[in-house]
């Protein structure tokens, strides 16, 4: 969707979109278009409140030129924020994408904050993409392509950064969307190279060249797969020359099937997903990048599918991790923490990060902890933590902080090897996963852990999105790199 | 077992427990012991690969030159990390190790560590209430128990400098002590023996303490419309009963009362919706909340307690049969709330719904803090470490999390919030009793909000803590009373008139 600003959109496009605050008062743009009271009149027999929002819609308006105008709640008078600029264009988006008015205005004016409605509307306007259909339902394709919203300059002004930083998580989305026969490691590395058309470095390591790095977790978890594994370096060097670098390391499962201890059940398709802490840290440094944003930072992005086959990793094996610590696998579904395990151990070793934040549809077990409306943290360094939990709050994307603790390694304690990759029966997973990545951690280095296996993926429509891939943590790392 | 203080001086019989610092440094005592010994303790720290952290123990049997049986040395670690935690490891340490041993007497001597964080005499105390936590045992079933496999210790002596200050210091303690060996002894008890009229009887016993203890059966509880909780019991023989302590110990007629409330759900086979067989046995502990807030009520009177409290706890049986709760029933709550109930294992909400309003609507409380092994999904978030906290009041939580932290009964706290709560909708009732799968404790803290009016409340999930399946250095393994410290340190920093 195309979206511009101007000091006075048109009104006569065929949706115009006022505005109404609870309690009752409308703002000027209703005023002006209320014409012989038509509006006010649909207020009055609709139950309409003005509660953040509300939509009513009027066709034809007697008097307008407009198709139809949308009345919007807009909440309560004066406490106007970003996060609620971006509901209400959500729920314009939600309202009038399939409806077939092509053209929106938006006359309510928010000043500079019709930024953050158009971000709204851009987010909750993603479908997968379209390729994906080969006989697209014309009763469901989506129709609304462009949005003028009041605010003018000042406005566009405040759009100019947070436009790379929507297509940022839509690409996100769109990765994270992609089934796995589309997106392999090979293909997700290609992604990731056309990043070099905004100035990003990309390295892709692969083959032998994994083999001799040492990169013995990623080697293992991707050798059942006819679709070599991968780690990606995507740096983008904003910033001073020799500054450290923020780093991201994602988890790249592009399909998870258990490997030998296979899943099972209705769900398995949805492991598709399983990249995408992969996705969001891509897309973070894309949405620097596009920003020509002034600092360092490097994505590391460890890709494998991990899939059951005469050559594929075997419950009881045990393997050599790029730091030296060997590792028995005694759940190949728990892989995730092993191409993690490597990439950060990596990270650290080679890039000298300032800090290392990983991000992973890490553990059912964080599901089952915090649902679906928050994404558990875990660090051991404050500092981090609180600029994570400030920076989750600020953009919509809610942390809760889990505790990181050493008395885990009992659970993970093997027989034959210095760990074991998980622990069986009625775990906290989450925290041991959390505990066994810690051990990849150098001393010194600030680190934290997001398991996003709640928050990924949305089960239903939210206002910033439909259901599906939600691009969580694209956002959140943007902002907590930028402050 | 018995336990005392006594000046130190070197023993002369018996087994003894010594401290060792981090780098095999004696205190005075072991020094002492070293000396008569020609060195011995000095050769044995050597000879072995114990260096005096934090933990580590060494025995040491009948050393010559000294008239006791077997020297215990145990690792202190560094000394400015000697907190009251590091004095209970060490003395439940030493009578873990010493229990069994062989020796009638023992002494845990507890020498002055310069540097420490804590005086002797705290050190004394905290060590004697250790060795009392770590000695519980419940064995009253065990009737062919072999002599030598049973404990042979019965009287240990604490040695310090500041005997006096020690046994003063540990005497508030030692009825905290009483209050956990109940909450154990409750928790332990199997479902045949404590069911719901047996508990109550139990806590009555708590009015020789001089707590008012009342108790409401099931006339009384449909008078009062407790719709929710009744329907958990319905389905069993035993009847339900809710009781009610209160503890006067300011001594005005009109002051403000603290609440406890727990979750007594005695046996818990999850009813028509059935649990599957495997470890149902532990479903005899399903009452740990309310054998918390009893045995917290054991302790609070013990120690004479200068505060104002009210506890109340819903005890009933869930079990299938022909008159059980059906799902898909609806219930109607004291609060006047109805609730469709999914599932019959979620049961113990249910209850605490009912105590919880009754609670809050007769006393009118400063604050309501319950406890109930309620999820499953409590034990899959956080493990065996930390209780579940949920709570509406930031402060409350930050002291209960600072007490928890202090007296090694740690709590975690946990998210709340509408968008959790909206996952209890109903289709036909106000709300319904599960949340599905994910986020399954929250949404459980959700259901229980929803009985809370405008006051501070606070719900520990100690499904995860309230059995352990091993050995800690206070709590052999089994019921751990989980909560009765927590509370009761919690009463003693905060809310107890000094």
């Amino acid at each position: 969707m195309r979206v511009a600003f101007s000091a006075a959109p048109p009104v006569d496009a065929p949706a115009v979109a006022v505005g109404v605050w609870q309690g009752g008062r409308a703002e000027p743009a209703f005023q002006r278009l209320d014409g012989d009271g038509a509006l006010s009149r649909a207020v009055a027999a609709g139950r309409f409140e003005g509660r953040e929002g509300q939509l009513l819609t009027v066709f034809a308006p007697p008097g307008l030129a407009a198709g139809r105008v949308v009345i919007v709640g807009l909440g309560a008078e004066g406490e106007m924020t970003p996060q609620r600029a971006e509901r209400l264009g959500g729920a314009l988006a939600a309202e009038l994408l399939c409806s077939g008015v092509t053209a929106l205005s938006v006359a309510f004016d928010l000043g500079p904050l019709a930024a953050h409605v158009a971000v709204g509307l851009r987010l909750r306007a993603w479908r997968p993409p379209a390729e994906l259909r080969g006989r697209p339902d014309p009763e469901d394709a989506p129709t609304l392509a462009e949005a003028t919203l009041a605010g003018g300059d000042a406005a566009a002004a405040a759009y100019r950064r947070l436009d790379g930083i929507v297509d940022s998580v839509l690409f996100c989305r769109d990765l994270v969307v992609a089934p796995g026969n589309l997106l392999t490691p090979a293909t997700f590395a290609e992604h990731a190279l056309q990043s070099r058309q905004d100035g990003v470095a990309v390295e892709v390591l692969e083959g032998a060249r994994l083999e001799r790095e040492g990169l013995g977790l990623l080697c293992a978890v991707g050798r059942g797969s006819a679709q070599a594994p991968r780690l990606v370096v995507a740096r983008w060097l904003g910033g001073a020359a020799g500054t450290a670098p923020w780093v991201f390391v994602g988890k790249g499962i592009t399909f998870d099937s258990g490997g030998i201890s296979i899943k099972h059940g209705e769900h398995v398709h949805e492991m598709k997903g399983d990249m995408g802490g992969a996705a969001a840290a891509l897309g973070a440094l894309r949405a620097l990048a596009l920003q020509h944003a002034p600092v360092n930072a490097v994505a590391v992005l460890a890709l494998a599918e991990n899939m059951p086959s005469g050559n594929a990793l075997r419950p009881g094996d045990v393997i050599r991790a790029y730091d030296g610590q060997t590792v028995e696998v005694v759940d190949t579904d728990a892989e995730g923490r092993l191409v993690l395990a490597d990439a950060v151990a990596w990270s650290c070793a080679t890039l000298r990060p300032r800090a290392v934040i990983d991000l992973a549809t890490l553990t059912g077990a964080v599901v089952v902890t915090l649902g679906r409306h928050h994404a558990g943290l875990f660090s051991a360094d404050e500092p981090l933590a609180k600029a994570l939990l400030g920076a989750g709050a600020a953009v919509g994307e809610p942390l809760w902080r889990l505790p990181l603790s050493e008395s885990h390694d009992e659970a993970l304690k093997s027989d034959i090897a210095d760990m074991r990759n998980c622990a069986w029966g009625r775990a906290p997973d989450a925290l041991h996963a959390a505990r066994f990545l810690q051990r990849f951690v150098p001393d010194g280095v600030p680190w934290a852990h997001l398991d996003i296996a709640g928050v990924a993926d949305a089960t239903e429509a939210h206002p910033l999105g439909p259901k599906g891939p939600t691009g969580f943590g694209v956002r959140l790392l943007e902002t907590l790199v930028r402050g | 077992m018995k336990i005392g203080f006594s000046q130190l001086a070197l023993p002369e019989d018996g087994a003894v427990a010594v401290g060792a610092l981090e780098g095999r440094v004696l205190t005075a005592t072991g020094r002492e012991f070293d000396a008569r010994t020609g060195g011995a303790l000095t050769r044995a720290m050597t000879a072995s690969r114990f260096e005096g952290k934090k933990d580590q123990t060494l025995m040491l049997l009948a050393p010559s030159g000294v008239g006791v049986a077997r020297i215990l040395l145990i690792g202190l670690g560094k000394a400015d990390g000697i907190d009251a935690a590091a004095a209970e490891r060490f003395g439940g340490t030493a009578v873990a190790q010493l229990a069994g041993a062989g020796d009638e007497q023992a002494a845990i001597v507890c020498d002055a560590v310069d540097g420490a964080k804590i005086d002797a005499a705290a050190f004394a105390a905290h060590a004697a209430l250790a060795a009392r936590l770590r000695a519980y045992r419940f064995d009253k079933y065990l009737t062919k128990e072999k002599k030598e496999d049973k404990p042979a210790l019965k009287k240990v002596r604490v040695l310090t400098d500041a005997a006096d200050a020690a046994a003063r210091a540990y005497a508030p303690l030692e009825a905290v002590v009483e209050g956990v060996a109940m909450t154990r002894d409750l928790v332990s008890e199997p479902a045949n023996v404590i069911y719901p009229e047996t508990l109550a009887n139990e806590a009555r016993k708590l009015a020789d303490l001089g707590v008012e203890v009342e108790v409401l059966g099931e006339k009384q509880m449909r008078k009062l419309g407790m719709g929710a909780l009744l329907g958990v019991g319905q389905g069993s023989e035993r009847e339900s009963q809710l009781v009610v302590m209160r503890w006067n110990g300011t001594g005005r007629e009109d002051s403000q009362p603290i609440a406890f409330v727990g979750k007594g759900v005695c046996f818990d086979s999850g009813g028509i919706s059935i649990k599957p067989s495997a470890n149902m046995e532990d479903m005899k502990w399903d009452m740990g909340g309310a054998g918390v807030v009893v045995g917290l009520m054991r302790a609070l009177a013990g120690r004479k307690a200068k505060a104002d409290v009210v506890a109340v706890v819903g005890l009933v049986e869930n079990m299938p049969s022909g008159t059980a709760q059906r799902p898909g029933d609806v219930v109607t709550s004291m609060s006047g709330q109805t609730i469709e109930v999914i599932n019959t294992d979620a049961e113990g909400r249910l209850v605490l719904a009912d105590a919880l309003w009754y609670t809050q609507d007769r006393f009118k409380p400063k604050f309501m803090i319950d406890l109930a092994t309620l999820t499953g999904a409590i034990i899959i978030s956080l493990g065996t470490e930390y209780a579940g906290l949920f709570s509406n009041n930031d402060e409350l939580s930050e002291r209960l999390a600072a007490v928890g932290k202090d007296v090694g009964e740690p709590v975690w706290r946990m998210p709340m919030g509408d968008a959790y709560d909206k996952l209890i909708k109903s289709d036909i009732a106000d709300m319904k009793n599960v949340g599905g799968r994910d986020g399954g404790s929250i949404t459980a803290a959700q259901f229980l909000q929803r009985f809370v009016n405008d006051l501070p409340w606070a719900h520990l999930d100690i499904a995860g803590v309230t059995w352990s399946k091993k050995d800690t250095a206070t709590t052999p393994k089994g019921a751990t009373a989980f909560g009765v410290r927590l509370l009761d340190r919690l009463v003693a920093d905060h809310y107890e008139e000094k």
